[in-house]
């Protein structure tokens, strides 16, 4: 073992002369894509097949890495992207506690990175901190605006007993206080459950209006169907955790009706024809689906599209101040993507500025429902 | 020089599962039990040091501790008396527990966890420089390694070794195994504690994820790999691990394009093959390919002379044993049926009969490792009936067993010492501290003394596996007499011995004799039973069938028709 | 609460406790055999659920080509070890059966919900004599803490090949029974029933075969002494084999029911299987009627425990092994030391 401290050493060394600045750019990526993140972890990662392999003359370089949806592996992920391979950009990570554990890392080494879990980026804090996927504030709101529009005056919660569970019931009581709507019941179950007989039995004790889910992929399912074997007449809403046709296929006939938020990727081509995100994310669930197949549309993957679209944007600009691996290449490219405007991406058209790093506005979300066994967008 | 951050990191990570590893190996590898919920024990450090920003690290950490050393104790208590696989499994209840209610209570920050940990500071130095925080992990390697290196090597240390295989004969040793076994897992929590607060405030986030029960897995995992019966295992294990993952994360989207958690699998079946391969883990083999260093002889202490004093005799002494009516049955099987008879003090009695007799479960009634069904047991006109072992030890009685029960690896003064565990009182705190010196050398020397009169003085630094069978015995009887017993129970004590060792043991049971020990032994040596014993017992088929003076057994009918088979 | 929410919640505790029941009988009889605390059967029903719900969508699961690799490993290495002499009839179980197996999935209806169920029963109850085979008869007289580490290894591994096969997405298969009974206002789940029937029948055929047959009195023997069984000649890695067949058997059953109308995914079943655990424990790792017992109590108080307080519910599962453990310990106490 004294042999293997020493290999450590000598890799120490060498890597202190390996050389930082050099033509191609790095950029590295923290996705969950196994564990139980694993089901949106695939769609963020399918992205990664199609990107771009050069931009302003530039080859990219991709590293991609699983976090196994844990925060302290998508930290030890970062310092060695960090460290070892001078990443340029740091794209993820996809889970919002790897995103809060990577953070202070890639900010103190001056390495932009693009958070694609629902991170609320704070400029002044941290200025290298950039986010795409939608505030959940943002997200939830819409589906809250369309209850109240439905008249619901009391809600329900039911969600998973994670973290995502807890953020989707942070937003949902912000967007309730908003909206004038109460939320009278918090319900848990875990990701592996195989029933919630007794919570949903519990929320129809408690009679609300309708019914917020905060959870995602097929286990979102469960609470819809034993409501529905209930016979609860509530609505039933949920979050774009669940837009998946997984969840239509799993949850069949129970889950007619239900409604969410999601991203414009999810129904690019549903949307109405003025909104300019319409062409872009056709062209690229076009890709898409040529990659991996008809059916295969994942809406997460349009996370990692936008962040890597996001540099690409930034690049050029960069290139002028430094040369890649150099951090004048990367104070730059944070520069660049600071002064990001109306950038028609897949899931919003960002609009950055000093004090705003996620810079998306109503845009970004979109109402669907189950309509005959199919996510359709309400207008 | 400045080392790179990523090298820094990945060093603070090796010694934080260290630490871990290190009390898994007194656990798992030495103390023969398995917890699945080290990650728990180290989380609630960490979460306890979080939660308690305004305190100084050094109480936080003791807070720490104590909360995890208490939460250790009560698991422990409760499997107390269970086989070891039960407080596995009860650990993993409590680790699967132990991450809902810290994602869940609201005051711990639920799922997503605690950031902006301070940094441990080191007087002057930077605060921020995680070399500090690396140097502190590592320097709390050093301690935890130093710590369990002088416990292995104490009093309290060679009762732990005897936790995995041997805890019958430990009890009779009067040593207390239930309650040692639970301070093992007490101990190898808090080791696990120490790595969790150093964890928060190196990482300086904190979240459930990495107190999981899948993270405690791979505790074990490491341990297993590295190698679990030596502290260097845990080091080797960790370092494997935590490399090897970092490799395989790269390594294996490369060549199989696919993205997973496929080192856990790997890690997996590195476990599995290594656990039917070469259960000594990785450093069982290293050590097998490098050349033997000669074993270390201890030099024996000036012997002093042995004091098994007789209890000063007032008025008529109490006969040392009195068996009355005992009767033991195992199923079907009537292994013991209303077997009656005493041994005078300063008296050699010989228990005869055939294999099956029964002789061997009375040994273990007498001696308390098992309870006899009707009957009573006197020892020095105290009933003992209903004692456990080591308390029937700790009033005089000292034994050997039939199958020998001696730790192969161990030296043979270590085997003998664990004899003298009774006759001293550092505990696993003053043994960690290598403040048990004065009293090991004490300790040292009467199992020296005791080797020197079963005439293995010369022997006292081999390990105890590579002798002969009957010199193994020998050690047995050496170990008994460091309880300096004033009844001596000896489960065939010359099988395997050559002529003169017989000679010289029976040389030494007289000398016993006249020092007032009274020594009951079952024996197959007719010849050497009758030369020694004062009276013989005779069984056949759990029932006493004669009992007297040797000449007068030989003649007795009933024993030349059952036992010897009618032969002369 | 309400008698009618109590009833339902009782129904839906029973249901889960069924199969928790069916999950602690397959622990048990693997444990009592060999000593295996059969920690991947979990991962055995979830491999189940998917592997049903694949071949119901028409497609041929990942897992049949795992096991027809498995059967040929076992095939090629039993036949060199036997060289010229060939036994065929001992060989033959890793030939003949994967073949029909796979060539049924190949060319069965596999897109019928009874056949999927029934072939998806037969690719994962091999399985488990497979696991035993390469795992665990090299060190079959190895101490119970090292095989349940060598048990915890194989719940990577297992998942891995379910994370591998299927995708992180779960899926779950059409019910056995999709209608509903109405017992005045209480409606009673056709599955729910289907579930407790499928236990009752399997508790009644298992008593039967170990009562009545010569393989299951030989496991018997095999589990009450293990040496004494070697003595009279009962071979102890066949009774192995045998114990884990029912082991993986039970859990793909488990897996067929539990799976329906809800959708398990590859890393679902560890914890379905620690609470099968849980109930085992409860039997003290050796008591059928304590482990059914308790399997049901953990079913109802899950359900319970979810009306009561869900954040909070595996901490109430889990916190009632403590006075179980500690009563067992107590009570052990008169057993002496050992």
């Amino acid at each position: 073992m004294r042999a293997r401290l020493g290999f450590v050493l000598v890799l120490a060394v060498l890597a202190l002369a390996a050389p930082a600045a050099r033509a191609q750019i790095r950029i590295g990526a923290i996705l969950s894509v196994s564990g139980p993140g694993a089901a949106m972890g695939v769609g963020y990662k399918g992205a990664f097949d199609f990107m771009p392999h050069e931009v302003a003359g530039r080859k990219i370089e991709y590293i991609i890495r699983d976090d196994a949806t844990d925060a302290e592996n998508a930290y030890k992920i970062a310092q060695k992207l960090i460290a070892e391979d001078h990443v340029d950009a740091i794209i993820g990570p996809s889970l919002y506690s790897s995103d809060v554990a990577v953070q202070p890392l890639a900010n103190a080494a001056h390495v932009p990175m693009i958070a694609m879990a629902p991170l609320v980026p704070e400029p002044a804090k941290f200025p290298y901190s950039f986010a795409v996927a939608q505030p959940l504030s943002l997200m939830v709101a819409v589906v809250f605006r369309r209850m109240a529009e439905q008249g619901v005056r009391t809600v329900g919660y039911i969600g998973f007993a994670d973290g995502w569970g807890d953020q989707v019931k942070a937003a949902a009581l912000t967007a309730g206080a908003a909206t004038g709507i109460r939320i009278i019941a918090d319900e848990r179950y875990a990701r592996t459950d195989t029933t919630v007989q007794a919570q949903a039995l519990k929320l129809m004790a408690a009679n609300p209006d309708a019914v917020m889910m905060g959870n995602s992929a097929t286990p979102a399912a469960l609470p819809a169907v034993a409501l529905h074997r209930l016979g609860y007449r509530g609505g039933i809403y949920g979050n774009h955790g669940i837009v998946s046709p997984a969840f239509i296929r799993v949850g069949g006939a129970a889950v007619e009706g239900v409604v969410a938020d999601t991203s414009p990727v999810a129904v690019y081509d549903q949307l109405s024809d003025g909104n300019p995100i319409k062409p872009v994310a056709t062209a690229f669930m076009d890709r898409y689906t040529k990659t991996f197949g008809p059916g295969s549309a994942n809406p997460f993957a349009g996370y990692s599209w936008d962040a890597m679209l996001l540099i690409a944007h930034a690049i050029p600009d960069a290139l002028e101040k430094g040369a890649p691996g150099s951090e004048a290449f990367r104070t730059a490219l944070r520069d660049a993507m600071e002064r990001t405007h109306d950038l028609v991406g897949v899931s919003a058209v960002y609009d950055m500025s000093a004090t705003d790093h996620n810079g998306q506005d109503a845009r970004a979300a979109v109402l669907v429902a189950v309509q005959h066994g199919a996510w359709t967008a309400i207008h | 020089m400045m080392l790179p951050a990523y090298y820094v990191t990945l060093a603070g990570y090796i010694g934080l599962a260290t630490i871990v590893a290190l009390g898994l190996v007194l656990l798992t590898g030495i103390a023969g039990q398995t917890s699945f919920g080290q990650a728990s024990f180290a989380g609630l450090a960490a979460y306890a040091t979080a939660l308690l920003p305004g305190t100084p690290p050094p109480l936080a950490l003791l807070a720490g501790l104590v909360l995890t050393g208490s939460v250790a104790w009560l698991l422990g208590l409760i499997t107390a008396r269970l086989s070891g696989h039960f407080l596995a499994l009860c650990s993993v209840a409590w680790g699967i527990s132990f991450s809902a209610l810290f994602g869940t209570l609201p005051w711990l920050h639920g799922f997503n966890g605690i950031g902006g940990i301070r940094p441990l500071t080191l007087g002057p130095l930077s605060a921020a420089d995680p070399l500090v925080t690396v140097a502190v992990i590592w320097a709390a390697v050093a301690l935890s390694w130093l710590a369990l290196r002088n416990l292995l090597d104490s009093r309290p240390g060679r009762a732990i070794r005897t936790l995995a295989a041997a805890r019958d004969m430990a009890e009779s040793m009067g040593i207390d195994t239930v309650r040692l076994s639970r301070a093992t897992f007490v101990l190898a929590a808090l080791a696990a504690a120490l790595s969790g607060f150093l964890f928060a405030h190196f990482q300086r986030f904190i979240s459930p994820t990495p107190f999981s029960l899948t993270a405690s897995i791979e505790y074990l995992f490491m341990v297993i790999i590295g190698g679990a019966a030596h502290l260097p295992g845990a080091l080797l294990g960790a370092v494997l691990v935590t490399l090897l993952r970092e490799e395989l994360t790269d390594w294996i989207p490369r060549l199989t394009g696919a993205t997973g958690n496929f080192e856990a699998v790997a890690f997996s079946l590195v476990v599995i093959v290594l656990l039917q391969r070469a259960p000594g883990g990785l450093f069982a083999v290293l050590r097998a390919r490098l050349p033997a260093a000669g074993a270390p002889v201890r030099a024996a202490a000036a012997a002093p002379a042995h004091a098994a004093a007789p209890p000063p005799a007032a008025g008529p002494a109490p006969p040392a044993l009195v068996v009355a009516g005992i009767s033991k049955r195992f199923g079907g099987l009537a292994a013991n049926q209303d077997v009656s008879f005493t041994v005078g003090a300063a008296e050699i009695v010989a228990l005869i009969g055939p294999n099956g007799a029964g002789k061997s479960t009375l040994f273990d009634i007498i001696s308390g490792q098992l309870r006899a069904d009707l009957g009573e047991v006197r020892l020095f006109g105290h009933p003992v009936g209903r004692l456990p072992a080591r308390h029937i030890a700790a009033r005089g009685l000292a034994r050997t067993f039939q199958h020998v029960k001696l730790l192969p690896g161990m030296s043979v003064g270590g085997n003998i010492a664990l004899g003298a565990h009774l006759a001293g009182r550092c505990g696993v705190l003053r043994a960690m501290l290598r403040a048990d010196r004065a009293e090991e050398r004490r300790l040292h020397a009467l199992a020296a003394a005791a080797a020197t009169r079963v005439g293995l003085a010369d022997l006292l630094g081999r390990p105890a596996g590579t002798l002969a069978l009957g010199q193994q015995r020998l050690v047995e009887i050496a170990r008994a007499l460091c309880l300096a017993p004033r009844l001596l129970l000896l489960d065939e004590p010359a099988a395997g011995l050559r002529h003169q060792e017989k000679q010289a043991l029976a040389a030494l049971l007289r000398q016993l004799r006249a020092e007032g020990v009274a020594v009951l032994l079952v024996e197959h040596d007719m010849g050497f039973v009758m030369d020694l014993a004062d009276r013989v017992v005779v069984m056949e088929f759990g029932r006493r069938i004669a009992e007297g003076v040797p000449a007068a057994v030989q003649a007795d009918p009933a024993v030349l028709e059952a036992y010897l088979g009618g032969a002369p | 609460m309400t008698p009618f929410v109590f009833l339902a919640l009782l129904q839906d505790g029973l249901a889960t406790g069924a199969i928790y029941l069916l999950l602690a009988v397959g622990l048990l009889i693997a444990f009592s055999v060999t000593r295996v605390i059969f920690v991947p059967q979990g991962d055995l029903l979830a491999l189940a659920t998917l592997t049903a719900a694949q071949l119901e969508s028409g497609q041929v699961p990942g897992t049949l080509w795992v096991l027809d690799a498995l059967a040929a490993l076992a095939l090629l290495l039993d036949l060199a070890r036997l060289r010229g002499r060939m036994r065929w009839r001992a060989l033959l179980p890793w030939a003949l059966y994967p073949a029909a197996v796979t060539l049924a999935a190949l060319f069965g209806p596999r897109a019928a919900p009874w056949f999927a169920k029934l072939l998806a029963l037969g690719v994962i109850t091999p399985l488990g004599p497979l696991i035993w085979r390469f795992a665990f008869r090299p060190v079959a007289d190895a101490p119970v803490l090292t095989l349940l580490i060598l048990a915890t290894a194989l719940h990577f591994v297992v998942a891995g090949v379910g994370m591998v096969a299927f995708g992180p997405d779960g899926a779950s298969v059409a019910p056995l029974v999709a209608a509903t009974l109405l017992l005045g206002p209480f409606a009673v789940s056709g599955q729910s029933l289907a579930i407790l029937l499928c236990c009752a029948a399997l508790v009644l055929a298992l008593r039967f075969f170990f009562a009545a047959t010569l393989t299951g009195r030989a496991l018997r023997a095999a589990a009450s002494d293990r040496l004494g069984a070697r003595l009279v000649g009962i071979d102890a890695a066949g009774s192995g084999s045998r114990a884990f067949a029912l082991a993986a058997f039970i859990a793909a059953l488990s897996g067929i029911l539990i799976g329906a109308a809800t959708p398990i995914a590859y890393d679902a079943g560890f914890e379905i299987g620690l609470k099968g655990f849980v109930a085992a424990i409860i039997g003290g790792l050796a008591s059928y009627p304590a482990a059914a017992a308790g399997a049901v109590l953990v079913g109802v108080l899950e359900s319970l425990g979810s009306f009561w307080s869900s954040a909070y519910r595996d901490v109430i599962v889990f916190a009632l092994l403590i006075p179980v453990l500690a009563w067992l310990s107590w009570r052990s106490r008169g057993a002496g030391g050992a």
